[in-house]
């Protein structure tokens, strides 16, 4: 079956398994900054944003949403361009192997949509989903309060 | 790493009918995806067709002359970001929603779907069983309301292959009920190792009924009727909380799995009796 979706702001239609998740089809057509990785979706290292909210892309049908908006790390912000939470990450050394980071930004991005003054409370839960095994969780915090700063001394997207 | 191989087409109905003629029509090989968390992880190999209820409107909080209602495809972060449950049974219900799961799976799991499936380790199938919700199945033409416990006491996967969950309606309770429910975990993200949900209706210090829901025990939620018919009539008190601790955990049917032992799920169903009760207590003064 052939679906469509706008991917960072760009309509792409695939051909797709009707049984196949969002994850396997969007790195099978390019999008290798989302990584994989349970396939349970306990880890959220598949991590997109889906009309704006985060989703592990492992667990999602990929015939379940034909037809919305998909959000990748690469759709907030790259190198040349980095999006506040992207340069706060790699200032405050929240990034180690960098396997999880794409996912928990995305959380953060959400997280600050919908909340741009989160407390330690808030950044905690939003990112509960998404597991990191050698950063641990305290510069990813650090990093969100510091992106918050950034955000507000007018650096954003 | 394709798990629904089997998987041959899928549909978007526009209206409960067409979802409910689609079902029919495949029977046995057909499923209705809610959020589509449990059919993605644990996939059934036989199933080839699924029924996509996004299409169907059945996203919301309301209120209503019956109760709130919840439609089917709403998901635990809807619910969390519901005004109405923000105030529903002070509070209670809503203070639960944010530790379950994640933020991830928040944003997938619906209501429909985790009444539907009626998961053993499923905290919200104990949470609506607790408030003693009341399941709207609907074919398009008729729709049919039973409470939990009924839809529980019948073949309630024979009945879905003939009709959906449209809603479930909560009771809009006075100021004399008290709700809370407790959910044990090893960390943050864990699945509970055992649940309990327990709503009293009191007058003053005195109990004129109460409604005892435990779960994850590692079977599915039941409604655990001795505990309510002990605790009927009783005076709210330090004794009786330690009491009705001692009497869960005594006739309270939990099990042993790769998880925890049946020895410990008593012990927290000691526990969670107990603190419900002196939280009752609080609340009564």
């Amino acid at each position: 079956m052939k679906v469509k979706y706008i991917i960072n702001g760009k309509e792409e239609e695939y051909e797709i398994h009707p049984g196949e998740v969002l994850l396997d089809v969007l790195r099978r057509n390019g999008h290798s900054e989302i990584k994989g990785n349970c396939y349970l979706g306990t880890c959220g290292a598949c991590t997109v944003l889906i009309d704006g909210e985060p989703h592990t892309s492992c667990t999602i049908l990929a015939a379940k949403v034909n037809g919305k908006h998909i959000t990748t790390i690469k759709g907030i912000g790259d190198l040349n361009n980095p999006h506040p939470l992207q340069k706060a990450f790699v200032d405050v050394g929240a990034v180690q192997c960098g396997f999880c980071t794409p996912g928990t930004i995305l959380s953060a991005y959400a997280l600050l949509k919908k909340n741009p003054n989160p407390t330690d409370e808030d950044i905690k839960k939003a990112l509960d989903g998404n597991l990191c095994r050698c950063t641990g969780y305290v510069q990813q915090v650090e990093a969100v309060k510091f992106a918050v700063k950034l955000l507000k001394e007018g650096k954003d997207e | 790493m394709l798990k629904l191989k089997g998987i041959e087409e899928v549909y978007y109905p526009q209206t409960i009918k067409e979802t409910v003629d689609i079902l029919r029509s495949h029977g046995d090989l057909a499923e209705v995806v809610g959020g589509g968390l449990d059919i993605s992880v644990f996939p059934n190999p036989r199933i080839k067709f699924l029924i996509f209820l996004d299409n169907l409107n059945l996203s919301y909080v309301k209120d209503s002359s019956e109760g709130i209602k919840i439609g089917a495809m709403t998901t635990i972060t809807n619910l969390i970001e519901s005004e109405l449950i923000k105030d529903y049974m002070g509070g209670s219900m809503h203070s639960i929603l944010p530790e379950i799961a994640t933020e991830l799976l928040r944003n997938q799991i619906t209501i429909g779907g985790s009444l539907g499936k009626r998961e053993p380790y499923s905290d919200i199938v104990t949470l609506l069983y607790g408030l003693n919700g009341k399941i709207v199945l609907s074919d398009g033409e008729w729709d049919e309301i039973v409470s939990i416990n009924d839809f529980y006491k019948e073949n309630f996967k024979r009945l879905l292959k003939e009709r959906i969950i449209k809603e479930v309606i909560i009771e809009k309770y006075t100021k004399d009920y008290f709700f809370s429910m407790k959910r044990y975990v090893r960390n943050a993200t864990d699945i509970a190792l055992f649940n309990m949900a327990i709503l009293l209706k009191t007058e003053g210090n005195e109990i004129i009924s109460a409604r005892v829901v435990a779960g994850s025990r590692p079977k599915p939620a039941y409604l655990m009727q001795e505990a309510g018919e002990f605790l009927k009539g009783k005076e709210l008190s330090e004794d009786l909380a330690e009491e009705f601790g001692k009497f869960v955990e005594e006739h309270i049917e939990v099990g042993t799995d790769t998880r925890t032992t049946e020895e410990y799920r008593k012990n927290l169903s000691h526990v969670y009796a107990k603190r419900i009760l002196l939280e009752a207590m609080e609340a009564a003064k």
